[in-house]
């Protein structure tokens, strides 16, 4: 086709499209709607997907994570449907790490593990005892005037506990049905409450702690087990890969020492005071998001739980503590003669008129008597991890601080995991040592048990012999001294980088210098591995988050499963309307063909108009979108949620427009258009002009 | 106090079940105090015990242990003394309460009666005073082979409002010796849980209760919901002298590791 044909068809085409006005305002509206939807969708997809793997790459997972391939479970960095997964260690973690840091692409390999373990257990009184004990235990027999001071102390408010513990009993005895059991316990309290019991403590204080820890403690409500998530990793190491890590309250664990790190998120959610943090979460909601406690359910639910739980408070103050808050909140709710406990409703029964007042007071009133924090930064943090038999393994790790993700403040899932160094990991896992697997060889080769399968159990057992009563002598099983064995993990105690690399390594991430890259160093990696028999599992982060991971690809799916409903729509009715165009003008297209058009020039023609279609109104839509795109681009869409937070990776889902998303909005236009075009053009391009004389007006 | 014991001796001596035919419940209940009573120890009691647990795709444990009892008191307490990394933990009981100590810590912890003993098929009862009158109600099942011997099947039933590892267990007691051969427990729901097979009883006398003292030398435990798992259980040695007075505190078992 020569350029003045072209130059013919085109001013044709608008001439037609011109003169059918209305016709070419609806099919245009669809090509433009298309085109709008595939822009805005394709970029907000984009978006959401960059946000979200910047959350996981940069908190947790790096680009790439690889494990042990001989692991009986699949890698999932935030745990999943059945907990955390069960890893294999890395064979010859240092090992695999250096050879890994020799492919070009890598910048880092940082070692971890993941699990999850208890950090508190025991109920109050549970705890408070177990803190008198350590007071007991370490004074001794020759206490300084310091810890005289702090068992005085602790008794003090062990002794309110049970005060308060007598009244709860009795108050609940009178509505329940369980007399007689409730009779035992309410004497154990009782007596315990007495002052005698108190004079007499400190002449047998163990056998008065036992007492009250068997007797006493049991009769205080459930424990409440707060659980934490953790990596074990190594922490220098990590702070230098994952750089939008920033620490928020203490400091950062010093190197070559053992410690733990909150999660911030976790901390405040988890660990503070339930009421406070209530409160806080009040406040944050009435500030940021403009909420009511008018009008809110749960705004309005908090503020009542806060009412119900004043306990939680008043379990924290021994005699002082309670005396002081108890005065001063008369003097500054102007309450005289009205006791802690009614002082305390009457603080948290708050409104929106006067939680700001009310706020004010409880921080400034309350809280410097009590632990706002069940764990507080510098303590030494008991962890419990339970193995998968159920046999528990505990460490006592100092708190060195707590982290966030700079950008992720909110987002509970970048701040679910809490980090431990790679050591304290190792010993709370029960990883078995090649020490300890030569002990316990040697203990089975002295034991001479036999292994007897279940199958063949009955058989073996009972199969042969006609008696199995024997008759022996007591024997003399004596009681060693002291077992010089159990090793001491205290808090802040050191290890050696040896240490370190001694350490079984579950997962490891692996940062990239150029992410855009991934998929072919995965590729590298995989026959790295295979070549040198380092036996890993590679896998991207997408998968390393689980179901997280595979929310982009869904989303992506429904986006193109509507897009594509959208188009296939459109390409039905551009189509009919393409072919009514075209029935309409069989006279003129006769015409045509009658001085000499042919077939070609006719088929042409009615492309060229679904072209100039397809160009103004999916040009037209494309930039509406991108307008759209970088409009919301400039204002932002707010984390309205914790789930959101991760999603955008902050504060506001900032869209950006990509060329790739204009460049796949046009050629599906142009795609649809042609094809709902080539028929009609066939069409057109049949007509004779005897068929167009032949046809009524 | 020569009479009593007398009288103890002929109970756990007496062939206690009648061959064949059903029995009564007087009958049951007459076999389970006959079992608990030959396991019961007047005076205080102390064993070393071997622990070996192997479980699906980890590498075996072992343990070595001392377990303590002062039947008369309801008293139990365990300390591990091998492997190294392991001893000076320890289990004791007081009152309603399995405390857990951990020396690594210095903390000790409040467990509940499904406590696995290290993390093996075991559990406190398996190693305490037998308390199967008390505990449960016994109902016939009728008479089995079990290899060789020939065996009474006795289904039992927890007790209202007594906390067990079980609620539901099945016993095959040798007709000849009186002595559990097999245990099946049972969850609740009526899952089985474990299998528990007691091949050896050693029977051992008693200066302070005036007559012998039977326990299992051997036990092995198979677990029935992850049928890889299963423990061994050896009694290496029990020693009935009298314990110390005050060693069932929570003080004597941290002075073991302190």
């Amino acid at each position: 086709m020569n350029p003045d044909t072209f130059v013919l068809l085109v001013r044709m085409a608008f001439r037609n499209l011109f003169a059918a006005r209305l016709k070419t305002l609806i099919v245009g509206s669809i090509v433009f709607a298309g085109a709008f939807l595939v822009v805005l969708g394709l970029s907000l997809l984009e978006s959401v997907n960059d946000g979200m793997s910047r959350s996981i790459v940069d908190s947790l997972a790096g680009h790439i994570q690889v494990h042990a391939a001989a692991s009986k479970d699949k890698l999932e960095i935030f745990g999943g449907m059945g907990g955390f997964p069960d890893l294999a260690p890395i064979p010859r973690f240092p090992l695999v790490r250096d050879r890994l840091l020799t492919l070009p692409n890598v910048k880092a390999v940082v070692p971890m593990g993941i699990n999850g373990a208890v950090a508190t257990s025991g109920n109050v009184v549970d705890n408070a005892l177990e803190k008198l004990r350590d007071s007991v235990r370490r004074a001794g027999k020759r206490p300084t005037k310091a810890l005289r001071a702090e068992i005085g102390a602790r008794k003090a408010l062990v002794r309110r506990m049970v005060e308060l513990l007598e009244q709860d009993l009795l108050s609940a005895a009178s509505i329940s049905s369980e007399k007689a059991e409730n009779a035992v316990t309410i004497a154990n309290v009782h007596r315990a409450a007495q002052p005698a019991y108190w004079a007499r403590f400190d002449d047998d204080p163990l056998a008065s702690l036992e007492y009250l820890e068997n007797k006493v403690a049991p009769a205080a409500a459930e424990a409440d087990m707060l659980f934490v998530s953790y990596i074990g990793t190594d922490l220098d190491a990590f702070r230098k890969s994952f750089d939008r890590l920033e620490i928020t309250d203490g400091t950062f664990v010093p190197p070559g020492k053992r410690g733990f790190l909150f999660a911030k998120f976790n901390y405040e959610e988890m660990f503070k005071v339930k009421i406070a943090r209530r409160l806080d979460r009040i406040k944050e909601a009435k500030e940021i998001g403009g909420r009511t406690i008018a009008r809110d359910p749960e705004l309005k639910r908090w503020a009542g739980e806060n009412v119900a739980q004043t306990h939680e408070i008043l379990y924290q103050l021994d005699q002082l503590g309670a005396e002081a808050v108890e005065r001063a909140l008369q003097r500054d709710l102007k309450l005289p003669g009205l006791k802690l406990d009614a002082l305390l409703a009457k603080l948290l029964d708050i409104n929106d008129t006067n939680f700001a007042e009310r706020y004010r007071l409880f921080y400034a009133d309350v809280a410097p008597s009590i632990d706002l924090y069940k764990v507080r930064i510098g303590d030494d943090l008991t962890i419990k991890a339970v193995t998968r038999s159920g046999y528990p393994q505990s460490v006592v790790v100092k708190v060195y601080g707590a982290f966030q993700f700079r950008g992720l403040e909110k987002s509970a899932l970048a701040g679910s995991m809490c980090l431990i160094d790679l050591v304290s990991f190792n010993e709370l896992s029960g990883f078995p040592t090649t020490e300890s697997t030569a002990e316990i060889a040697g203990m089975r080769k002295a034991a001479g048990a036999k292994a007897v399968s279940r199958e063949t159990a009955e058989a073996d057992l009972f199969g042969g012999g006609t008696t199995t009563v024997q008759t022996g002598h007591t024997g003399d099983v004596r009681i060693p001294d002291r077992l010089s064995g159990a090793s001491s993990r205290r808090a802040g105690s050191a290890f050696t980088p040896a240490d370190l690399d001694r350490a079984s390594v579950l997962n490891a991430a692996v940062i990239l210098k150029d992410p855009r890259r991934m998929s072919r160093t995965m590729r590298e990696i995989e026959a790295l591995s295979k070549k040198e028999g380092l036996g890993l599992k590679v896998i991207s982060w997408q998968t390393a988050a689980g179901l997280l991971g595979q929310l982009v690809l869904l989303m992506r799916l429904v986006l193109f499963v509507a897009v594509g409903i959208i188009f296939l729509v459109a390409l039905v009715v551009l189509s009919n309307a393409f072919v009514m165009a075209t029935l309409e003008r069989v006279r003129d297209i006769g015409t045509l063909r009658a001085v000499g058009a042919r077939r070609g020039f006719i088929f042409a023609m009615i492309v060229v108009e679904a072209a100039v279609v397809g160009i103004i109104f999916g040009g037209a839509g494309a930039v509406a979108g991108g307008a759209v795109v970088e409009l919301i681009g400039w204002i932002g869409i707010p984390a309205k949620s914790d789930v959101m937070f991760f999603f955008f990776s902050g504060p506001r889902l900032k869209p950006f427009l990509r060329i790739s998303s204009v460049v796949i909005a046009a050629i599906l236009v142009l795609i649809v258009n042609a094809l709902s075009a080539g028929y009609p053009a066939w069409l057109a391009a049949r007509i004779t002009p005897r068929q167009a004389m032949a046809t009524d007006e | 106090m020569r009479l009593v014991a007398a009288l103890l001796a002929c109970l756990a001596a007496t062939p206690a079940i009648p061959a064949g035919a059903p029995i009564t419940k007087e009958a049951m209940v007459a076999m389970l105090k006959t079992l608990d009573e030959r396991q019961r120890n007047q005076g205080d009691w102390k064993a070393l015990i071997y622990m070996e647990q192997k479980e699906r795709d980890k590498a075996d444990v072992a343990y070595e242990c001392l377990v303590f009892r002062r039947d008369k008191d309801e008293k139990f307490m365990i300390l591990f003394t091998k492997p190294k990394a392991e001893s000076g933990k320890g289990y004791l009981r007081m009152d309603k309460n399995l405390w857990m100590y951990d020396p690594t810590v210095g903390k000790w912890e409040r467990r509940t009666e499904r406590e696995r003993i290290g993390g093996t098929d075991s559990r406190r009862e398996d190693l305490d005073e037998s308390r199967l009158a008390v505990e449960y109600e016994p109902a016939d099942k009728g008479e089995e082979k079990l290899g060789v011997f020939t065996v009474r099947h006795l289904a039992l039933t927890a007790k209202p409002g007594i906390d067990v590892a079980y609620p539901v267990i099945e016993l095959w007691i040798d007709v000849a010796s009186g002595n559990t051969l097999k245990r099946q427990d049972f969850a609740l729901s009526g899952r089985l849980m474990r299998t528990a097979y007691y091949p050896k009883w050693q029977k051992i006398f008693s200066e302070s209760k005036g007559s012998d003292v039977w326990y299992p030398m051997e036990m092995r435990f198979y677990d029935e919901v992850d049928k890889a798992n299963s423990t061994i259980l050896l009694m290496k040695a029990v020693d009935l002298k009298p314990l110390e007075a005050n060693i069932f505190t929570k003080a004597w078992l941290e002075s073991k590791s302190r």
